[in-house]
């Protein structure tokens, strides 16, 4: 029996194992090499094997795995099972032969669902069903509808103005709680009647479809689109749970094994990925205009391959490699399912409510100082320049401190009938793009630093405002009728 | 005596194997310090008599489980004349892993596919001859709970021997 097999590794973990190979005398039963990959993987017990053989090599070993380790943003132990997986996958596909046709109809589904032929009409079913029907019609439309247009503006909004009209006296107070931008009318408003059920819905596909095992192969399947765009299909995990919520998706980019990946999904996540409160009220918005919503889809899609694409090609660095363990389909657990939608809309509210609360007291605050007015003012010129009433204006003011509340901000323009179909369109375009909530904004910097942070901020302000700008052009000139 | 110890994941028919290889003298112990049970038995290959350890299952030598700790220190500690790692035919893309680094570890590996019955019945046929170029060390195909491919298993184990 030869033993010439050296293990794929690579270049600079394979000088440190040769280095601590050299330097490791005594017999340990293991191959000296494999003592030196498991001292690197930080195995405890042939540590103290080591340490009890020969102590005085311990210390030099010590220097050359702390300078490999440097030299790996991921642990060791990953960047080996990631070869050895590559290594694998070489041997196997020279080695095995799977007749197609006699596989169980769940290796069948699961082949299916990464095949680009048959993936990704699947993944437009999943999307279609999901998202447009369950979360956008349903959810957005008929719930909407009923705890907005008929509990709050029906009831509730009339009742507690009628209270506060009673017994506050003074109108500034009263504005406070229940004027145009109330505590109680807006903030509450906003974060109860809209964002909960939307993130709600949201959550519920979301869970399901997680616990399915999709997710790792809508990995598999868009892997190459990816690498396109400079990103591996890893990066897919962070950009759907950024349909979640872009500022828990971008502290999990640090999983994405080079710096340029980061970067890349960091700009994208702020840039063109809609977190679930947006992209509920987004799709509220545009139900029942499939056009619009086609749209609406189409550009963010086609922004989002093409920033990314020209990111990659500004960013100098290496293509990722890509290895992920594909678990199992299986059907999800009712239970599971709930208690995990549960958990997540409750971080979500217990996050947003303040927020929303807060906005509310400082556009009262703005509003009484004048400091509101002359934002508004600012904020016209932009607005009418991508084709929107200075209505709007607010509507932005709000996105500069969360996107969803500035969507859910649009929400209440468009039920009042300021924006026909193609200012919709446009606008939720450019709410879409826009700046990210204060959170991710702190998220980027802390992740990738003040300049990035700044950099990223600086220019989505003005690709948003020049997309939004460009769309509306087009749209106008053609004349579609939305 | 000579020794042979079993490895693999959970669940790929190691005991089986174990217990078609050893009729006789088999005992069970907890590993010293631990809960882990090992069971150990003989085997008598072209007349030549070997111990056969049944190893708790293990993933990678890199260990998380006790079993996993339990199963790596027999391998250091015993000094295996043969170690026959034993996998799932229809799995080999994730247990190959394993295979490898036994084999980068300087072990003497013997490598069985076993359940290769189930792995036929999905379709899966294995070039076992590409398999043992590929890694260098001899592959057999069993089933272990029919007794199949045992035989061409004791062959090669004593081809081996007599090439030392």
């Amino acid at each position: 029996m030869k033993e010439d097999y050296k293990g794929p590794v690579e270049y600079s973990i394979e000088i440190a194992v040769e280095t601590i190979e050299i330097l490791l005398k005594d017999d340990y039963g293991l191959s000296r090499r494999a003592i030196a990959l498991l001292l690197l993987q930080d195995d405890r017990e042939i540590r103290e094997m080591v340490k009890r053989k020969e102590p005085g090599a311990l210390g030099k070993i010590d220097d050359i795995l702390n300078e490999a380790k440097s030299h790996y943003i991921n642990p060791i132990t990953y960047e080996l099972a990631l070869e050895r997986q590559n290594a694998v996958k070489a041997i196997t596909a020279r080695v095995v032969k799977v007749k197609k046709g006699n596989a169980p109809f769940r290796e069948k589904l699961s082949r299916l669902t990464m095949n680009p032929l048959t993936g990704l009409p699947i993944l437009f079913f999943v999307l279609y069903w999901g998202l447009y029907k369950f979360v956008g019609q349903f959810g957005a439309g008929t719930v909407v509808n009923f705890l907005e247009g008929t509990i709050f503006e029906k009831y509730l909004n009339p009742f507690i103005t009628g209270i506060f009209t009673k017994i506050v006296p003074w109108e500034v107070l009263r504005d406070l709680f229940v004027g145009e931008y109330g505590l109680i009318t807006l903030g509450f408003r906003y974060a109860v009647a809209l964002i909960l059920p939307l993130v709600t819905f949201f959550f519920i596909v979301f869970s399901i479809i997680e616990d399915t095992g999709y997710l790792p192969r809508l990995a598999m399947l868009i892997d190459r689109v990816f690498k396109k765009i400079g990103l591996s299909g890893r990066a897919v995990i962070p950009m759907v749970l950024g349909l979640g919520c872009d500022t828990m998706a971008t502290m999990v980019t640090r999983t994405l094994p080079t710096k340029r990946e980061r970067i890349i999904s960091t700009m994208l996540l702020a840039l063109a990925v809609p977190c679930s409160a947006q992209l509920g009220v987004i799709l509220a918005l545009l139900e029942g205009k499939p056009r619009a919503m086609f749209i609406w889809a189409g550009t963010v899609v086609l922004i989002f391959l093409f920033v990314g694409y020209l990111t990659a090609k500004l960013l100098p660095g290496e293509r990722p490699s890509f290895y992920m363990e594909i678990p199992p389909l299986r059907l999800p657990k009712l239970s599971n399912v709930l208690t995990k939608t549960y958990v997540r809309v409750k971080w979500y509210f217990k996050e947003v409510l303040p927020l929303f609360l807060t906005a509310s007291v400082l556009i009262w605050f703005g509003q009484l100082t004048g400091l509101f007015n002359i934002f508004i003012n600012i904020l016209k010129k932009p607005v009418k320049l991508i084709g929107l009433p200075p209505e709007a204006a607010s509507v932005f003011l709000f996105g500069f401190f969360r996107r969803d509340y500035g969507a859910a901000g649009l929400y209440d323009l468009t039920k009042r009938g300021y924006l026909d179909g193609v200012e919709l369109v446009v606008a939720c375009v450019a709410l879409t793009l826009f700046l990210p909530c204060i959170a991710q904004f702190l998220m980027n910097v802390r992740e990738r630093g003040w300049k990035m942070g700044f950099g990223i901020s600086a220019f989505i302000l003005f690709f948003s405002f020049s997309a939004a700008y460009i769309l509306n052009f087009i749209l106008t000139k053609t004349g579609v009728a939305l | 005596m000579k020794k042979i110890a079993i490895v693999g994941n959970p669940n790929v028919g190691k005991s089986v194997l174990f217990n078609v290889l050893t009729k006789r003298y088999v005992t069970v112990s907890n590993y010293p310090g631990t809960t882990v049970e090992v069971s150990r038995g003989e085997t008598l290959i072209d007349n030549v008599k070997y111990e056969v350890i049944d190893t708790p299952g293990m993933y990678s030598l890199l260990p998380i489980t006790e079993e996993e700790a339990v199963a790596r220190r027999i391998l250091i500690n015993e000094k295996p004349d043969f170690v026959i790692h034993v996998i799932d035919g229809k799995n080999l893309e994730r247990m190959l892993s394993l295979t490898l680094q036994l084999v980068e570890a300087s072990l003497r590996v013997l490598l069985v596919l076993n359940i290769m019955d189930e792995a036929e019945k999905e379709g899966v046929t294995i070039d076992t001859h590409l398999l043992e170029k590929e890694l260098n060390i001899p592959v057999v195909k069993t089933v272990s709970t029919a007794g199949i491919g045992i035989e061409d298993l004791k062959k090669r184990i004593s081809a081996h021997e007599r090439r030392l």
